[in-house]
């Protein structure tokens, strides 16, 4: 067995050798999927994530199931588009293999999250009585896994080309040392992994484009209000580094569509390149 | 807009990420694989002050700080490296020789690996703690190095190579970077120092050689130091990794233990047990351990069957074939007398069970075989495999049999045994350059190992501790021997203390926030009430009548959660210590004594602030009404035992003080007598005082100790603050209430007790209930012998579980019951300036009772069973070690007298000998045949009847609880050099 978190001091190295505000590798790609109307995959360190968005679609959502606020039913009456988002743990995706059903409340959880995280940058208000419908495939668990999770399905969104006001970009933020240490000199620490999130405090954080504001946060673990402070600032800080990553990949792909001839030049209008 | 294809190559980690994959299986069997990321990474620094270039990248934290640079800019030089040189110690090299590096005359600058921090974790926690323990030492100068995480020393791991060898090499890859990297900065001398690599594995070495890596066996490196020679004996040998001996290899001493899978899978299916294996403290060759399995111990019968269990390791049995089983011995075998011709220098080349081990188990053999007819036989089992160790430091003296007389005169290597202060640890086996220092010495050691083909365990020297017998020598052994930390508290921990020191005062205007919350009482007639001489006072006093007839009565306690807040350094310490630690002539704190003696103790005619617990009662001592608040009290008097009741019983005494002591006193005797009808034990254990010399504080005398009315006052009123409390706490924290319990006692506990009694007296005890034992204890009287009720409440005691604290969280509401005191739920609470578990109690009835938030640590369960762990050991062993204490000072104050008789009584028959109990000075003493007459008289034993009938040289019947004569003096083994109290019977 490897060292725990408890080393920090040692060295100010954590136990993947990182620094304290350092991301992971944060590795994506869009259109992974032709048939989808959008589709990503992103990796975070070692957590793997799929998305695939269909819709707007008019009318309900073909099938039951999926979740979010306000979500069940025909919503024909609605004059916003409802954000349906559905997450499937594959059983491989963790160390234990432990099989989580639909009815599971953590996903419930996550669902509900990610799709009213979503719903603040998307604009819903263009699409009335339609439903879009985010299906999030979890490939592999190390940590981060509702950051993960949200990325993937705003650069989903992205290839869907569903209007947004800007990137929802998230990652975690945590501290060095325990709750019940109370150490008040404990740095904080950006984008945790499993271990890290077992071991330490932890929140998720995730904010719109390039702002300040804030579309989730939340904590589960307990820990010192005074330290709290740190830990969002750091963790507003890797959102702002995610967001730019997301971009990246998402000229990236834009450009090697303009080569490819996939869009017609002069479609791009206002699309900076070189 | 180059950053378009930053995904691609600008990707920081691209080429310097790595994977570790390993295997774990869980406790429930399951294999897991386990993947984790590893970035690389170029700017994790040297740390040596010499070098510029690892300045430039060195790592900040998130204030900006930057770590000073650890390693001198001019490390000592040795012989062969002149120019100064850093040592990168292998895992090994911590492992078999931490004491070593923890010396202050050398090994600085040290480099310890990250790889060689893991296996050492991995191998053992308590080294692992030491070594970090030296990391943040700053004038040791040790540097942990991330080699696992730079680019340069990372290595993969080749097909086919073990991970030992992975990890060799990845620790040969770091002393050779480490070399090239400081070869490149510029000394003012010229040359860079050497980077010199520790190892006592020989491949290893070889192998470092092959490749120009500077390297040097310990005991090569430490032969170049300037006091090497001492410090020659602190290390083992430079060993081959699996160790095989090729000679003899099918002639081993003892069975080889099963794999560590074979064991689980075999615990897992019933076949083996696992539990902690406990040695017989009259006879070393029979041990016993408890599983849940059976009800009644396992017996482990002979060294064979023992296969090299030390007393405490965690090891699994397997139960023998039923016609295998035997009865528990009735013979006592002493180690020394039976083993003291061995030669430890030679010891290949003898039987494994020597002559008189061999005579000694056959007789008990013959013994048994007669009677396993009538099923007195027990579950007999053997040691196939040992899960844990638990090997501390061992102190004892060199047995002088074993020293050669060129050992005695020069520094040539010897071989001599070592006698542990335990006697049930064995002798070990220790190698030497020093004996003629050493003899006569108070010495520590610890076991290295313990191989199949050697009849002792192997150890070496940490440290003398002084001559035998003296003082200061005998009390750190004591201290040692029970795990006491005794050294004085660091500075972290005095700057905790209120900067005013002695002149802190109660701040005169209530308007000071220390009074936000606080009951006014210094109005009340308080008093405390202690041993003669006693100056941390936890706890005093009042009681005063109510208008409606009824009785207010405060219990005040010394508010220490006002000084020590929680996680600061000072708390730190006192839960490592977790309790004071009483000698006869010393006392070890928990807390600086400026907080224990003077701002936390209550002492009389000053203001103090307390925690006060208020009952009101009536006249039967029922409550009517408790409250809890912190306060401010001043107390009036500090009166001892003796003068509290003189004073009661002085008549002419009329005053509000000495009456509402009256008050007390009458309330306690109702409070006591409740209790009893409840059922609470009233037990008993020899208490005996040490008469010391004022001026020399010489012992002179021993006196057993007097129980007064006041005693059971103060005991009372503290039992019943503990009860309250322990409902309050609990009531507001279900799961994380901090208790005591004590468990009831398994009935086979009592079984041989009652049998004796039964046999012996015609009396039954009845082990029902509580309160059923209490009663049948009760009736265990002889008429003609007042001591004897006393006797059985001493042997019964023995028969009992002791208490602990827990979590309430972790048991069951029915398991909180204190067996002893008849209580549903029980805490501590009413002295924190002693113990830590009561600071703790403090801490959660102030967040309770609303007077301050509640903290983290006492809220979050895992850090306070840890706590719990951790104070139950302490306790123990504070407890021991008081005891040990007594027992030696009972020995000096022996040695100043003539020999006298004494009476004593019989406790415990063996087939060669009994065990007496010596009331007046508490001590057990042990009557061997071969001491009764010479030659040794042939003797007859009954285990039927417990009686043991000599013949021959000298006639005598001794039965079990018979009262005879003994005289008791002082002895010293010349032979061995230990000294110890001598009993001869006297009469009959
Ligand atoms: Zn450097």
């Amino acid at each position: 067995m490897p060292l725990d978190t408890s080393a920090y001091n040692l060295a100010l190295l954590r136990v993947d050798g990182r620094r304290w505000n350092e991301l992971r590798r944060l590795n994506a790609q869009i259109r992974t999927q032709a048939a989808a109307d959008g589709s990503s995959y992103l990796e975070m360190g070692h957590t793997k994530v799929m998305c695939v968005v269909t819709g707007p679609n008019e009318g309900g959502p073909k099938r039951g199931g999926g979740s979010g606020p306000g979500a069940g039913g025909g919503n024909r009456d609605s004059k916003d588009a409802q954000v349906e988002v559905s997450v499937v743990v594959a059983g491989f995706s963790s160390v234990d293999r432990k099989r989580r059903g639909r009815g599971d409340k953590r996903i419930l959880e996550l669902q509900s999250t990610i799709s009213s995280a979503l719903s603040a940058s998307l604009h819903t208000h263009l699409f009335p009585h339609s439903t879009i419908t985010i299906s999030l495939n979890v490939l592999s668990q190390d940590g981060s896994l509702l950051a993960a999770l949200i990325n993937a399905a705003t650069l989903a969104c992205v290839d869907a080309g569903i209007p947004m006001t800007d990137y929802i970009a998230a990652c975690t933020a945590g501290s060095t040392s325990t709750y019940a240490a109370n150490d008040e000199n404990a740095d904080p620490l950006l984008d945790l992994n499993h271990q890290e999130e077992q071991e330490l405090p932890s929140l998720t954080v995730a904010t719109l484009g390039n702002s300040d504001r804030i579309a989730v946060l939340v904590c589960e673990s307990r820990v010192q209000v005074s330290r709290l402070e740190g830990m969002l600032a750091v963790g507003v800080d890797g959102c702002k580094q995610v967001r730019t990553i997301l971009d990246n990949v998402v000229r990236e792909r834009g450009k090697r569509m303009l080569m490819e001839g996939a869009v017609e030049k002069g479609a791009a209008v206002g699309m900076d390149l070189d | 807009m180059a950053s378009l294809k930053r995904s691609a190559i600008s990707d920081p980690f691209a080429s310097n990420i790595s994977s570790k994959v390993y295997v774990r299986s869980t406790k429930s069997g399951k294999v897991q694989k386990i993947v984790r990321e590893v970035y690389l990474r170029q700017d994790i620094p040297c740390s040596s002050q010499l070098c510029q270039a690892c300045l430039k990248t060195a790592p900040r934290n998130a204030a900006g700080e930057l770590t000073p640079f650890v390693l001198s800019d001019r490390p000592a030089g040795t012989k062969t490296y002149p120019q100064g040189h850093y040592l990168v110690p292998d895992t090994n090299a911590f492992l078999s020789a931490m004491d070593l590096f923890e010396q202050s005359s050398a090994f600085y600058d040290v480099i310890v690996l990250q790889i060689v921090l893991e296996e050492v974790r991995n191998r053992s926690l308590p080294l692992y703690n030491r070594l970090v323990g030296l990391t943040k030492s700053e004038d040791k100068r040790f540097y942990v190095f991330f080699n696992e995480f730079r680019l340069e020393t990372y290595v993969n791991r080749d097909q086919g190579e073990t991970v030992n060898d992975r990890n060799d090499r990845a620790v040969r890859k770091a002393v050779k970077w480490y070399g090239e990297h400081l070869a490149q900065t510029k000394t003012k001398k010229g040359e860079a120092p050497a980077v010199v690599m520790l190892s006592n594995d020989r491949d290893n070495l070889r192998k470092a050689k092959a490749e120009g890596i500077p390297a040097s066996s310990l005991a090569d490196y430490v032969g170049q130091l300037k006091d090497g020679d001492k410090l020659l004996d602190m290390i083992p040998d430079a060993q081959d990794r699996d160790v095989v001996r090729d000679k003899k290899s099918n002639e081993h001493l003892y069975p080889e233990y099963l794999s560590l899978s074979k064991l689980m899978t075999g615990v897992k299916a019933g076949l083996l047990h696992q539990g902690i294996f406990n040695v017989s403290p009259y006879n070393y060759l029979e041990g016993s351990i408890r599983v849940p399995a059976f009800p009644k111990a396992l017996l482990i019968l002979g060294r064979e069957n023992i296969n090299r269990a030390v007393d405490g390791d965690i090891v699994v049995v397997e139960v023998l074939p039923k016609d295998q089983w035997k009865e528990p011995s009735t013979k006592v075998l002493e180690e020394d007398a039976l083993t003291k011709n061995e030669n430890a220098d030679t010891e290949e080349g003898q039987d494994f069970i020597t002559e008189k081990e061999r005579k000694a188990l056959q007789e008990e053999a013959k013994r048994t075989l007669q009677k396993t007819t009538e099923g007195h036989a027990q579950p007999t089992a053997r040691v196939v495999g040992i899960i844990k160790r638990n090997w501390r430091q061992y102190v004892g003296h060199i047995d002088q049999s074993t020293v050669s007389q060129a050992g005695k005169q020069g520094r040539k290597q010897d071989t001599v045994f070592l006698i542990p202060m335990d006697k049930k640890i064995p002798k070990i086996r220790l190698r030497t350059r020093q004996v003629a220092e050493l003899l006569g010495k108070r010495i520590l050691v610890t076991i290295d190992a313990w191989d199949r083909d050697s009849r002792h365990p192997a150890g070496h020297l940490v440290r003398s501790l002084g001559e035998l017998e003296t003082k200061a020598a005998e009390t750190e052994a004591l201290l040692l021997e029970y795990d006491v930390q005794y050294r004085p508290f660091p500075k972290t921990v005095l700057d905790c203390l209120p900067k005013e020191g002695h002149d802190w005062k109660v701040p005169a205007s209530t308007d000071d926030p220390g009074w936000r919350d606080r009951a006014d009482l210094r109005d009340l007639l308080i008093c405390s009430i202690d041993p003669i001489g006693c100056q941390d006072i936890d706890d005093a006093l009042h009681a005063r009548p109510l208008p409606n007839g009824n009785f207010e009565v405060g219990v005040h306690i010394a508010d220490v959660s006002h000084f020590v807040k929680p996680n600061n350094a000072m708390d730190m310490e006192a839960s490592i210590r977790g309790t004071t630690v009483y000698l006869v002539d010393k006392r070890i704190d928990m807390l600086p004594m400026l907080l224990g003696t003077d701002l936390c103790s209550l002492k009389p005619y000053v203001e103090r602030y307390a925690f006060s617990v208020i009952w009101e009662m009536n006249a039967h001592a029922d409550i009517v009404g408790a409250r809890f608040t912190k306060s401010v009290i001043k107390s009036r008097e500090a009166f001892s035992y003796e003068q509290a009741q003189l004073r009661i019983d002085d008549a002419s005494q009329q005053d509000d003080l000495t009456n509402s002591i009256r008050t007390l006193l009458m309330l306690s005797k109702k409070l006591k007598q409740k209790r009893m009808d409840a059922g609470a034990l009233s037990l008993s254990s020899p208490e005996v005082k040490i008469q010391m010399e004022s001026e020399t504080s010489d012992p002179i005398d021993v006196k057993t100790k007097q129980l007064l009315d006041t005693n059971s006052l103060v005991e009372e009123f503290m039992l019943l603050a503990n009860i309250s409390v322990a409902g309050k706490i609990y009531e507001a924290f279900p799961q994380t209430a901090i208790l005591r319990r004590h468990a009831a006692p398994s009935k086979t506990n009592f079984d041989e007790l009652s049998n004796q009694l039964k046999v012996k007296r015609g009396m039954e005890l009845n082990v029902e209930s509580s309160r059923a034992l209490a009663d049948s204890l009760d009736r265990c009287v002889d008429p003609k012998e007042p001591f004897f009720n006393t006797l059985v409440r001493i042997m019964a005691t023995r028969c009992m579980m002791s208490a602990e604290y827990f979590c309430s969280g972790t048991q069951s509401e029915d398991e909180f019951r204190h067996y002893g005191l008849a209580s549903e739920i029980y805490t501590h609470f009413t002295s924190p300036i002693r113990r830590y578990a009561d600071l703790v109690a403090h801490r959660q009835l102030a967040a309770a009772i609303g007077y301050e938030a509640v903290d983290p640590s006492v809220r979050s369960r895992g850090r306070l069973e840890a706590v719990c762990k951790n104070i139950n050991v302490r306790h123990r062993n504070a407890q021991l070690a008081g005891r040990a204490s007594i027992e030696y000072y009972v020995g000096q104050a022996l040695r100043g007298r003539p020999a006298g008789n004494e009476e004593a009584f019989i406790i415990k028959i063996f087939s060669n000998g009994f065990v007496v109990l010596v009331p007046r000075f508490g001590i057990e003493g042990l009557i061997r045949l071969r001491d009764l007459a010479e030659p040794e008289p042939a003797a007859e034993f009954d285990p039927e009847t417990y009686t043991l009938v000599t013949s021959g040289s000298r006639q005598v019947k001794v039965d079990l609880f018979q009262k005879v004569v003994v005289k008791v003096s002082d002895e010293k083994n010349e032979l061995t050099g230990k000294r110890g109290v001598k009993m001869e019977l006297v009469s009959p």
